[in-house]
């Protein structure tokens, strides 16, 4: 008898498990996350403010794309990089190359697997030539492409093709300010 | 020190430096100059996608030939497809040849053809093995186009127009190249930076 009451909330539990499922199996696209990462759309107009701008705090923009197999190889150690420097006064913000129809999706699905929070931009734009001269006129547009400048805003560091780590932490070292400031 | 021993240090230095300077080479992200416009663009000979040899002069065209770096699995590039095929279409009969070049490690002879097929790129494409031409003509991404005179002399290099949506086509700056030079006029426009995927070097 005391089996048979034990086995009554079991065997309600087995048939709301059996009941939700198929409800899960229905529901199943409305349950998958959003991404969180929001990636702003940004203009050459807007990517020059960005550059230009006046700034206390060194800046790290690495131009990237999802399509990009060394931009997503590098990644890790970039988002590695974002969280040892930005507590010591550096600013790192990425532009995807993408196209605009992946700002919602495939942009910032990668960056919540990369578990990035630094600012995310998009370049928002039908010709990507004066963007790309006016980051810099050597540079092709080949990606990915890392710039680091001072806290004076001026050029210190570039590197086109996937970032040397150790490289590119050595250049940031020099423009932070020391540990424990 | 003795001569056995002098010989071994020699020997270490000379692969040491070997080393450095074939690394120095390649370094990650580095792609050779592209030739100066107006450059004449040697003959080469490269495999199709059923492994068949064909020189550059094989399959110039009379007025011209264009040669695009493109790719299978680049969305870029892809973008692109219907766009190139058509370029193939509408300059042959002013006889000027579209030719393909795969030059990613990543994508092999079969991958070409197969994705060539899929989306009826009519137009001849070569495998550039261990990219080769792709180094000489300092392409860095897919699709960069190169256009070259009836003499292999560089008149144009860079994007096919100005962006991958065919929706917002401004400039279409290889048109324009092909059609300056066949109307016998100046390219005004002779370079523009190409926009795409890295080329995957081997």
């Amino acid at each position: 008898m005391r089996f048979s009451r034990a086995i009554i909330p079991v065997a309600l539990c087995i048939v709301l498990v059996a009941l939700a499922a198929p409800a899960q199996r229905r529901y199943g696209r409305a349950a998958k996350p959003k991404p969180v990462t929001v990636v702003s759309p940004i203009d050459t107009e807007a990517l020059k403010a960005l550059l230009t701008q006046q700034r206390e705090r060194p800046l790290l923009v690495n131009f990237w794309a999802t399509f990009c197999d060394p931009c997503r190889d590098e990644f890790p150690e970039l988002v590695k990089i974002d969280n040892d420097y930005r507590p010591r006064s550096l600013d790192f913000v990425t532009v995807s190359l993408d196209d605009m129809s992946d700002i919602k999706t495939e942009v910032p699905k990668f960056l919540d697997a990369m578990k990035a929070t630094m600012p995310a931009y998009l370049l928002n734009v039908s010709d990507p030539e004066p963007a790309i001269n006016l980051v810099d006129r050597a540079w092709r547009g080949d990606l990915p492409a890392t710039y680091l400048y001072n806290e004076k805003g001026e050029l210190v560091y570039k590197h086109i093709g996937r970032v040397n780590a150790a490289e590119l932490r050595q250049e940031i070292e020099k423009v932070v300010s020391k540990k424990g400031d | 020190m003795n001569t056995r021993n002098l010989s071994i240090l020699l020997v270490s230095l000379f692969v040491i430096a070997g080393a450095i300077f074939t690394t120095g080479a390649r370094a990650d992200g580095e792609v050779p100059a592209p030739p100066a416009i107006g450059a004449t663009i040697e003959d080469f000979t490269l495999p199709d996608v059923d492994n068949k040899e064909h020189s550059l002069k094989s399959l110039a065209g009379k007025n011209g030939t264009v040669l695009i770096f493109i790719a299978v699995q680049c969305p870029v590039s892809n973008a692109y497809n219907e766009r190139m095929e058509k370029l193939a279409e509408d300059y042959k009969a002013k006889g000027v040849a579209v030719i393909g070049i795969n030059a990613n490690a990543s994508e092999d002879a079969a991958a070409v053809k197969a994705h060539a097929a899929e989306h009826k790129l009519s137009f001849t494409i070569l495998k550039d093995p261990g990219n080769k031409i792709a180094d000489k003509l300092g392409a860095a991404v897919t699709p960069e186009a190169y256009f070259l005179d009836a003499n292999n002399k560089l008149l144009y290099h860079g994007r096919i127009d100005n962006s991958r949506n065919a929706a917002q086509i401004e400039t279409s700056d290889l048109r324009n190249a092909l059609d300056a030079a066949l109307a016998g006029k100046t390219v005004e426009k002779t370079e523009a930076k190409a926009f795409g995927c890295s080329i995957k070097r081997a």
